[in-house]
């Protein structure tokens, strides 16, 4: 009964952290058509980055603090040198040079931080354990985790569905060129949703960092399973990505203890499945 | 269309096979090892480039059919003895065809973005199949002792373990698989594979069963990989899980863009430019110690330099300058119309919704055959959904669609297109890549749509076909322009002489006059009249003054119903007409 509970928790955990990074693949998709191969890397620097700042710092949430503008900074700055020429391309070149930086940023993350698996320390003041039940604990710090994921998700959330710019992002998901045609700088827009979609990807790799280290390939991991993630919801959803990541992380959890071997067969089965039933995925459009 | 090389390109080639055949000439044991790799890489590109080039299906888990033949190899050779060279490679081909087949039954059901992360996870699955169990040593991957080998009458003919040997295997094998691929792509399969690329929309419209030859294409392609796969398990004699890992497929789709996709030939120099480049920068003697410890680096650089300097890759280079004919005014043809599959086409009762939105309610109507029959109605009423309905491009809600009697509601396009029925769209529908011949070409062979057409067997037939159809509309002297070039006007006739090729006894046209200008409406309008006789024309139209002019009935839709069937004339004294048209409100009988 508490292994179920714990990894429950566990899925939902996996399942928060991924949304992170989903939504902005989703989003980068959804609004700026572009395959984004790389999201995963700024994923793996998010992770680096924790452990460079912490190191600096001494505290994982300073850490997050300073590394989430920063990326956002870094996340603008790849917009502007590599990403804004991909608009007008087909999908192809966009794999290719998304590829490409995959290939410069594991060579920036060897050179920068080595070849080893690097552990980043949880804060002391969260390293105990709460009791769920009388014979079983949980960390704090991953408590903390979530808590901190449900309120970037809030947050997300609340720009996109009650403000303007919001408003603005959700009318360029469903047809930029109007957008344009009625006046807005879409090359502003692009150059933030993009920068957001980096920030939160590394909000996600330097949160994760304490309980599942930095090393490197990390990236690889999170960016197809964001990708099946985006597919099971439907491009440019939101909810569907935050059902999608919930539902991965939950299968995830649970397969890796009933099936331990198949537990990442698992989640492609799935995805096959909604593929199946739902072509467009379970939000969207048909 | 796949194209022949260009002269220039030819040249290269011929010098690059020469470069190959000469090189364990002069090349060490670890330089052959490197020529062998180089070659069997190639065979593995250019059956992507099958795929991605030609049929413009991005699989991203191609590294998975390389990998199973890989694996197929392993499985087939005996712990201490060498597997028939044969058997080995018969079995990476045909493990690798049936993976394919099953990963593209639910690929092929997908495109676009869908079909690229479909195809990546479909690879990762595999990929943790070996790695996360204990099948042919798991994650550490496993050797095969003893390469296969082939022997007849009791004498060794080939040892893979004789690298030269098994270096002018490899290269002959890569050589079989380009020019059967060529082949492949020339017959009346490759040219629908090609179409696909183009137009999905337009090719279900004529009939084929574009499903059907994706995973054919996908099929083909999975297996030359496989092919691939397992003389590359040869090279080492080792396979790892590695080999499935969607780095391996991005790299092939890597070598594809940068020699450029759709040539066959390109993906090669594509692999030589990449492998090269980063041999090179590996190379510290080359390029110095810094640049080559962070070799990665300049090879990423290298390639987003590459991609958005030269789209069109590398084969671009050496494509020659594009011949442009001087157009030639079109004519409207004369030639006598034989009598085809003609049907009557007819609606039951015909609905469909949207929510709670009733875009066509309740159609009743019947069109007969040597007539043209209008379908006009204000903006919104549903002329369109039901031009969708009729072709099966949307199912019904409820009612029937009947061909010649038979109910054909909720059947998928191109089982409609088959009985007969041909549609033009209200943007011009084309392929507009291929020759207006071409195009004409892949209507004709819309009569017989079986995907496992390889022989042009019929062509006698299907040149009868095409020149007929050009001829009726005006295009006979035209047929090496490229569609995509011709005037709107022009693509529009050809959209129509595609539906006359496609044998098409029932035509239905959506707006076919849409954008034009008085003289090109003219000619339409004098090819309707001429094509009146033998065919059901269906004729959905904003122009009233060409309504009036060919029409023999006037159907007007208006929120969904019908609101008025007859002659142009009966119609033209229609006061619900008269109100939904000019009073601007709706008339009576239809929900506001």
């Amino acid at each position: 009964m508490s292994l179920i509970l714990v990894q429950i928790l566990n899925g939902l955990q996996y399942g928060l952290l991924l949304f992170l990074a989903a939504s902005g693949l989703t989003l980068v998709f959804g609004i700026l058509g572009v395959i984004n191969l790389a999201h995963g890397s700024f994923y793996m620097l998010g992770a680096y980055a924790a452990l460079t700042l912490t190191a600096r710092f001494g505290d994982i949430f300073v850490a997050l603090a300073a590394g989430v503008p920063l990326a956002f900074l870094f996340g603008a700055a790849i917009e502007w040198l590599f990403i804004r020429h991909l608009y007008k391309r087909d999908h192809l070149q966009q794999v290719l040079v998304t590829f490409a930086l995959i290939l410069m940023f594991d060579e920036a993350q060897q050179t920068l931080w080595g070849n080893y698996p690097e552990s980043i320390p949880t804060p002391s003041y969260l390293s105990s354990s709460i009791s769920l039940t009388s014979d079983l604990g949980y960390p704090v710090y991953r408590i903390a985790l979530m808590t901190i994921c449900v309120l970037l998700a809030i947050a997300m959330m609340f720009v996109i569905q009650r403000t303007r710019f919001g408003r603005l992002v959700r009318a360029a998901e469903s047809n930029p060129e109007m957008v344009e045609a009625l006046g807005f700088d879409s090359r502003i827009l692009f150059r933030i949703v993009f920068a957001a979609g980096v920030a939160m990807a590394a909000a996600a790799g330097i949160l994760a960092a304490p309980v599942e280290s930095a090393y490197p390939g990390i990236g690889d991991r999170v960016l197809i399973t964001s990708f099946v993630v985006v597919v099971i919801g439907g491009i440019g959803s939101i909810r569907g990505a935050f059902l999608g990541s919930l539902l991965i992380g939950l299968v995830d959890a649970f397969g890796k203890v009933f099936v331990p071997k198949f537990a990442s067969v698992l989640i492609y089965a799935l995805m096959a499945i909604v593929l199946v039933l739902r072509p467009s995925g379970l939000f969207g459009r048909q | 269309m796949l194209k022949a090389p260009s002269f220039r390109a030819s040249i290269l080639l011929g010098c690059l096979a020469a470069l190959f055949l000469a090189a364990p000439l002069f090349v060490g044991p670890y330089g052959l090892k490197f020529v062998t790799r180089l070659v069997v890489f190639s065979t593995l590109v250019v059956s992507l480039d099958f795929l991605l080039g030609l049929a413009g299906l991005v699989s991203f888990g191609h590294a998975a059919f390389f990998g199973v033949g890989a694996y197929a190899v392993y499985f087939v050779s005996p712990e201490a003895a060498s597997a028939n060279a044969l058997l080995a490679l018969g079995a990476a081909i045909a493990a690798s065809a049936a993976v394919a087949l099953a990963i593209g039954a639910f690929a092929c059901l997908t495109r676009g973005f869908y079909f690229i992360m479909v195809t990546l996870a479909a690879g990762q699955m595999i990929f943790s199949l070996f790695h996360d169990t204990d099948i042919a040593g798991g994650s550490d991957g496993a050797y095969i002792n003893v390469k296969p080998a082939l022997a007849a009458f009791g004498s060794g003919l080939l040892d893979f373990d004789d690298r030269r040997t098994f270096y002018y295997v490899c290269l002959a094998l890569l050589v079989l698989s380009v020019l059967a691929l060529s082949l492949l792509a020339r017959t009346p399969f490759g040219r629908v594979v090609q179409a696909l690329k183009a137009n999905e929309m337009r090719l279900s419209a004529l009939g084929f069963d574009i499903y059907k030859f994706k995973l054919a294409a996908f099929a083909v392609s999975g297996a030359v990989a496989g092919l691939a796969g397992g003389l590359f398990a040869c090279i080492d004699g080792f396979v790892t899980p590695e080999l499935f890992s969607w780095h391996e497929s991005g790299l092939a789709i890597m070598m594809v863009v940068l020699g450029g996709a759709g040539t066959l030939f390109g993906p090669i120099l594509g692999a030589l430019a990449y492998i090269s480049l980063e041999e090179t920068l590996k190379s510290a003697s080359l390029v110095g110690d810094l640049v080559a410890s962070h070799w990665r680096l300049g090879t990423g650089a290298s390639l987003i330099v590459a991609v958005l300097l030269s789209p069109g890759g590398l084969a671009g280079f050496f494509r020659g300058a594009a011949r442009t004919r001087k157009p030639t005014p079109a004519r409207l043809g004369q030639a006598p119309l034989e009598s085809r599959k003609a049907a009557t086409l007819a609606t039951e009762n015909l609905t469909r919704t949207f929510g709670g939105l009733r875009a066509v309610d309740g159609v009743t109507v019947s069109f007969e055959r040597d007539r043209v029959h209008a379908i006009i109605g204000p903006n919104g009423a549903g002329k369109t959904t039901f031009t969708n309905l009729l072709s099966g491009a949307l199912k019904p809600s409820a009612g029937e669609v009947l061909v010649d009697g038979r109910n054909v509601a909720g059947w998928p396009a191109h089982r409609i297109a088959r009985r007969g029925v041909g549609r033009s769209f209200q943007r011009t529908n084309i392929f507009p890549a291929f020759t207006i011949e071409d195009n004409c070409r892949l209507a004709a062979q819309a009569t017989h749509p079986s995907v496992l057409r390889l022989a042009n067997s019929r062509r006698a037939q299907e040149d009868t076909l095409v020149q007929h159809a050009l001829a009726v509309v005006g295009l006979a002297d035209r047929t090496q322009a490229i569609a995509g070039a011709i005037s709107n006007g022009e693509q529009r006739q050809l959209e129509i002489a595609m539906l006359i090729a496609s044998g098409g006894g029932i035509l239905i046209l959506d707006e076919p006059l849409a954008g034009m200008g008085p003289e090109e409406t003219r000619r339409v309008i004098d090819l309707l009249l001429a094509l009146k006789p033998n065919h059901t024309i269906v004729l959905i139209e904003h122009d009233m003054d060409a309504v009036f002019a060919v029409a023999d009935t006037l159907t007007v839709l208006a929120l969904g119903r019908v609101i008025a069937h007859g002659t142009p004339e009966e119609v033209r004294r229609d006061e619900a007409v008269i109100a939904a048209y000019l009073g601007g409100h709706a008339p009576r009988g239809a929900r506001p």
